[in-house]
């Protein structure tokens, strides 16, 4: 019954091939219409409550996602502010920001003509020169000169740029006067210039260390763009622009987009190199163990169906391949392998005991079909457990890879014996063991097994005691494991994108982003009652002890608002006010209407010869209604001619002032302001963000943090800057810098916030300003730059945001999220660490449920988790001893690891049952087990570990991490399974080797 | 009385020029518009309010009041006071726009105390964080292009403008609509350099006021940030007999009567 398939594919081979083509083609002719995503935020779900805040807040914020363009130059002694570096910035500048698309789907550049020079148009190829990655550009659809949407317009956010050609910059200027224009409005012509644009820099809180270095070395340009997956193609166009520059100019490119971008790319470079390469050296390695070419294509074949097969299903049914799923080849080929080279290995053992194709394959799979089924199912197990992850990307990978085992293992029962049948003559086979008889003699392997044998057999006690020191170690080692990702961190060292990063961090606050958002709790509380005892209060202080009777009239408006307060609809606070403020007018007619016309009379007066007996002349006609307040006047001006035309005037309104000043309607206004000032216009509110921003500076993560406080207070030192006389003194000078240094400040009240950001609303660059709060100034962001983009840096940048907003509860009930790159990817990985935990967890039970049933018996079942979970442990135990942070690629591994490691102790534990079956005899069986069983498995072993070796030459940290892992899986399992496995069988035979265990028909 | 007089000018203006129109000159016609749209009488008064809204459907609300008072050889003086939101009350702004040099600039912040020049530098910046650039408050000279009338229908002149120097500006050109009969722009469209259409300013609503035709409600529009601008004018007056004395700096401190 269970031998039904292969008996049918030895009889009708070659259906069995003729079908095989067909599904391939069915599968393969799916390939044309792959699309590939190469963006990891989608490693969360569309609907993921953290990536819609964070799109959100891209939105409300207008933010993009940035190339990082940066210039270093380390040569000349100003830095990066000389007349040719900072000329050829705004250069670069300018073409960026004049990219088009021409007739040809090109990009041009076409700088507009200028009073001096002509219209210039460039037209550039972006395609690479060399064939190679031209035919894989071809192959996987990637065009790159693509920087153009649907519309073809730039990909490139031209408003949103950040470079020193176009971002705004307040300085004072000549006569006191405020300038307000690009921080680099001209390129220099002077090293003088250059050095102003330094000054500037150095003096903006908005660009130092973020725009320009502090050591002066380095300049950036963040360039926004419509969407990430353009970066690459943005760096290579930057790369292009760039490429006549002198050596002395160094340009570096990152930032997670490209980053993340890049590593797309070149994964699909990856899996059209390594894969096939891995298969090569597979294929090498099998020809060295079985030196027959014919024989050894069958699992090659086997492993390229069913990668076929998988990649093919996960087209048709619509998926994009994405960095998870680019790695299914290399995970499915040993897989796939494994389970022919048992067949093989077996049959090429066999052949010469039975002289005959049909009958040795008959036999071969009558008794490996049982342990390969089940291997097969436990992968299978393995990899489906991870279609229950919340990572949709890991979804699919698992999904894919377990179809890709099951197709794997139909192909070994059905195709490989149809492939013998077919392609190899007996003739070959029998020559082949006439020159190696039993493989056994010349080989190394035997020897050394049987070594391995006697050793597990005679030592057992100590086996197993090692085996619980190093269990022991392991565990200590996993408790010290560091889960920690950051997506630059896939590319080795060395690589352009991580020299750049290290270059750039070493200089900038940080190029990983994220982004601090504020808003109040209850964002609709109206507090009446507080905010009228608040200007019952203030009125009082103000005005007690003056005007009890205008106090009296506006305590009693209040109190009638009060009774009103329910028929007004809501809580309109400005309509409360303006009743407030008819009233305080009318306070303000009756006690000081006089000064007010006079002072109004005063301020239009001529200046021009103008003198007190003038002025008195000019105010006599108002005698009748302002005879007291004007009487005041002319008693307190300086009697005599000393003062004349506007220091006269200035004289008498200063009079006038003592008395309008006090106006009731001016202070109500003024208490409105304060009062109904939304909570990022409250002087309070946003020293409090200031603090934030120095505990996370002092905290040492963040290298840097920016927000609307700093744009404030660098608008109001320069509006408040009073220059110091050319002739003053040193101390005086001094003096005059430390008043200045004052107003670097958040202003006192809400009114002069309110003020200053208005003249920030309106700069050269409209609306950079709500960057960083929203227009209603109800929420704020704060623009976080970490010089890591390590997930377990993050994760504490949060802890401190945390601790600080514990510590210090904010003015007005706050809540804070986070967005922004840096932080979705702390949350996938979360997501990514707990989902691996509990799927490897689900496997491992379901694992050995299965394994129970396969052998009947709980020992039995016990034993053969034995050598995975001794595998799993040691490899992690050992990830944490070495330092290696547990990330993406790591997580992924363990359900490999799962997967492989329980496949050796399968096909050991039935093939020692067997033996000592027929035996009775366990020595005798535990040697018979060290021959032609222990061979299978240890060139299983080999094979696999060797022949992913090629992946270690790749430039991606999780090839290589794959690559790595799966020799260690091998050796450590292989290990376990043929050392552990029968010393414990030694050890305790009382047990496993009860009669009732062995009775069932296995 | 004056009023009187100038409406009988501008009626004889009007059937002065009516027959003549069909020969006139692109540049004629944007002179003559330009002494609409920016120089009615001898100075003027408004009262503006500024609803900028942005893509998203936020709002912001600004109300100034805004004195105009022209000079001799086509200078103006602009005094901008504000009245709304209680933080901007008592703000002011005050422009001499020069012919043929740069603007003067002045600004007033009562909270802070604070007076501050503000050195010349670029128009075509945002007029207090709207959609509306200084140079449309105050008016583009019109020698800074090139006109040329590209068509004319029954009710406008569409006069197309290019910069004398366009890296002086954002856009590469700018059309423009002009009533035949007013003499008001109606529209202007700019377009940037790849031949978009990325702002527009248009008048949505003309009233004529002692005699003058009237922009009282207009409208800029950024394409690009989706974000928008309304002027509505209200109160508006001309020839009120404005004191030169009141656009100067002493007049920021202490606010004239006229805009109380």
């Amino acid at each position: 019954m269970k031998l039904a398939l292969t008996q049918f594919s030895l009889k009708r081979p070659w259906l069995i091939i003729i079908s095989v083509i067909a599904l391939v083609v069915a599968f393969a002719v799916q390939f044309p219409s792959v699309s590939f995503d190469n963006d990891p935020e989608n490693m969360l779900s569309p609907h993921e409550p953290v990536r819609i805040f964070h799109h959100e807040v891209k939105d409300r914020y207008a933010l993009y996602d940035f190339v990082i363009v940066g210039v270093v130059n380390e040569v000349n002694p100003n830095g990066v502010f000389n007349v040719e570096t900072l000329n050829r910035v705004d250069h670069l500048t300018q073409q960026l920001l004049h990219l088009q698309k021409n007739s040809d789907g090109l990009p041009e550049i076409v700088i507009p003509a200028r009073a001096d020079q002509p219209e210039q148009r460039t037209v550039y190829d972006l395609s690479p020169q060399a064939w190679w990655p031209r035919l894989l550009g071809k192959v996987f659809n990637h065009n790159p000169n693509d920087l153009f949407d649907d519309q073809g317009n730039s990909v490139i956010v031209e408003r949103e740029m950040m470079a020193p050609s176009v971002v705004d910059n307040i300085k004072q200027a000549d006569l006191g006067s405020l300038k307000l224009e690009y921080l680099m409005e001209n390129p220099p012509q002077t090293e003088e210039e250059a050095r102003a644009i330094a000054e500037d820099a150095m003096g903006n809180p908005l660009y130092r260390g973020t725009l320009v270095s502090e050591d002066r070395r380095a300049v950036c340009l963040y360039i926004p763009i419509i969407a990430k997956p353009y970066s690459y193609n943005v760096a290579t166009l930057v790369h292009k622009l760039t490429a006549d520059w002198p050596q002395e100019d160094q340009v570096l490119i990152t930032g997670l987009p490209v980053a993340e971008d890049t590593f797309g790319v070149e994964m699909l470079v990856q899996m059209a190199t390594s894969a096939p390469l891995a298969g090569l050296a597979i294929f090498l390695l099998m020809w060295l163990f079985f030196r027959n070419a014919s024989l050894i294509i069958a699992p090659m074949l086997v492993a390229i169906v069913s990668v076929v097969c998988a990649m093919g299903l996960l087209i048709g049914l619509g998926y994009d391949v994405h960095i998870m799923s680019s790695m299914i080849a290399i995970f499915l080929m040993p897989i796939a392998v494994a389970d022919s080279v048992h067949i093989l290995s077996e049959f090429y053992d066999s052949y010469h005991r039975f002289g005959n194709k049909k009958d040795t394959i008959y036999y071969v799979i009558s008794h490996l079909f049982k342990p390969m089924l089940y291997t097969s199912l436990t992968t299978i197990a393995g990899f489906g457990s991870l279609a229950f992850t919340p990572i949709p990307p890991v979804e699919v990978f698992g999904f894919h890879v377990a179809f890709g085992v099951a197709v794997a293992w139909v192909l070994s029962m059905t195709f490989i014996p149809a492939y013998i049948m077919v392609m190899i003559p007996e003739e070959k086979l029998a020559r082949a063991h006439l020159e190696q008889p039993h493989g056994e003699s010349t080989s190394v392997l035997s020897p050394l097994l049987a070594g391995m044998g006697r050793l597990s057999f005679s030592h057992g006690r100590s086996v197993l005691i090692v085996t619980v020191l190093l269990l022991a170690g392991a565990g200590y080692g996993i408790s010290t494991i560091n889960v920690n990702d950051n997506p630059v961190k896939w590319f080795t060292r060395g690589h352009d994108i991580r020299v750049a990063d290290e270059i750039l961090n070493h200089h900038f606050g940080g190029t990983y982003t994220a982004y601090l958002t504020f808003a109040e709790v209850r964002p609709d509380a109206c507090n009446r009652e507080q905010k009228r005892e608040l200007v019952r209060q203030r009125v009082e202080e103000r005005f007690g002890t003056q005007f009890p009777q205008g106090v009296a009239r506006i305590k009693a408006k209040l109190a009638e608002l009060k009774v009103n307060q329910h028929t007004v609809a809501g809580c309109d606070v400005h309509k409360c006010f303006h009743e407030l403020f008819l009233e305080a007018q009318q306070i303000d007619t009756q006690i000081m209407a006089g000064w007010n016309q006079l002072a109004d009379e005063i301020n239009y007066m001529n200046p021009d010869g103008l003198t007190r007996e003038k002025l008195a002349a000019n105010l006599q006609p108002m005698a009748d209604q302002v005879g007291k307040e004007l009487a005041i006047v002319l008693d307190r001006l300086p009697a005599g001619d000393e003062l004349q035309g506007y220091p006269l005037m200035d004289a008498a309104l200063q009079i006038c002032d003592e008395h309008t000043r006090k106006s009731f309607a001016s202070y109500i206004l003024e208490l409105e302001a304060e009062v109904s000032a939304p909570p990022f216009k409250q002087p309070e509110m946003l020293r409090y963000i200031e603090g934030l921003q120095q505990a996370l500076a002092d905290g040492g993560l963040v290298g840097k943090s920016t927000s609307a406080v700093d744009a404030l207070k660098k608008a109001a030192y320069e509006l408040s800057y009073v220059a110091p006389p050319s002739d003053a003194d040193s101390t005086e000078v001094a003096s005059y810098q430390q008043r200045n240094q004052t107003n670097f400040s958040v202003p006192e009240t809400a009114s002069a916030v309110g003020q200053v950001f208005v003249q920030l609303e309106g700069m050269k660059k409209k609306d950079s300003l709500f960057h960083m709060v929203t227009r209603d100034y109800r929420e704020a962001n704060v623009w976080i730059q970490l010089k890591s983009g390590d997930n377990k840096d993050m994760e504490q940048v949060v802890a401190q945001v945390e601790d600080y907003m514990q510590n210090n509860p904010p003015p007005v009930p706050l809540k804070n999220r986070w967005a922004g790159l840096t932080y979705l990817n702390v949350v996938w990985q979360d997501k990514m660490v707990n989902g691996m935990l509990s799927s490897l967890a689900g496997s491992f039970v379901v694992v050995l449920v299965m394994m129970v049933l396969l052998f009947r018996s709980v020992v039995w079942g016990v034993l053969a988790m034995v050598p995975l979970t001794v595998t799993i442990s040691l490899i992690y135990g050992l990830i944490g001893l070495a330092g290696k942070d547990y990330d993406m690629p790591v997580a992924v591994l363990s359900s490999l690891t799962l997967g492989l490691s329980v496949d050796f102790a399968i096909h050991f534990l039935q093939r020692a049952r067997e033996l000592y079956r027929k035996s009775g005899d366990w020595p005798e069986s535990c040697k018979a087990m060290f021959k032609e069983p222990a061979r299978a498995i240890t060139r299983n072993a080999i094979t696999i570990s060797v022949g992913f070796t090629p992946l270690l030459l790749a430039p991606l940290v999780p090839y290589k991490t794959v690559g790595f892992f799966l020799a260690t899986i091998m050796a450590v399992s292989w290990l376990a399974s043929l050392v552990i496995l029968p010393a414990l069988l030694t050890v305790f035979k009382g047990i496993v080797f009860r009669e009732d265990v062995l009775d069932e028909d296995v | 009385m004056n009023v009187l007089r100038f409406s009988i000018i501008s009626l004889m203006m009007v059937m002065w020029l009516t027959p003549l129109a069909h020969a006139m000159t692109a540049d004629e016609i944007i002179d003559q518009a330009n002494q609409v749209a920016y120089y009615a009488g001898n100075d003027g008064r408004a009262t503006v309010k500024m609803t900028i809204t942005a893509k998203n459907g936020d709002k912001r609300v600004r109300e100034f009041v805004q004195l105009r008072l022209n000079e001799a050889n086509g200078d103006q003086k602009f005094y901008t006071y504000f009245k709304a939101p209680a933080d901007v009350y008592k703000m002011a702004y005050l422009v001499w726009k020069n012919i043929g040099r740069d603007d003067d600039r002045w600004l007033w912040l009562p909270a802070l105390n604070l007076k501050k020049r503000i050195a010349p530098g670029d128009k075509r910046t945002s007029f207090v964080g709207s959609d509306f650039l200084y140079e449309d408050v105050s008016g583009r000279s019109p020698e800074e292009d090139v006109h040329a009338l590209i068509e004319e229908t029954d009710a406008v002149y569409r006069i197309d403008n290019i910069p004398k120097d366009p890296g002086s500006v954002e856009f590469s050109h700018y059309v423009v609509d002009i009533d035949k009969k007013l003499f008001l722009p109606l529209n202007a469209q700019y377009y940037d350099h790849s031949g978009n259409l990325y702002r527009e300013v248009e008048a949505m609503k003309i009233e004529e006021i002692q005699g003058f035709p009237t922009v009282t409600v207009s409208e800029a529009r950024d394409l690009v940030s989706g974000s928008k601008t309304r002027n509505e004018f209200t109160a508006v007056e001309y020839n009120i007999g404005l004191n030169n004395r009141i656009f100067t700096e002493r007049f920021l401190r202490r606010p004239p009567r006229e805009v109380q």
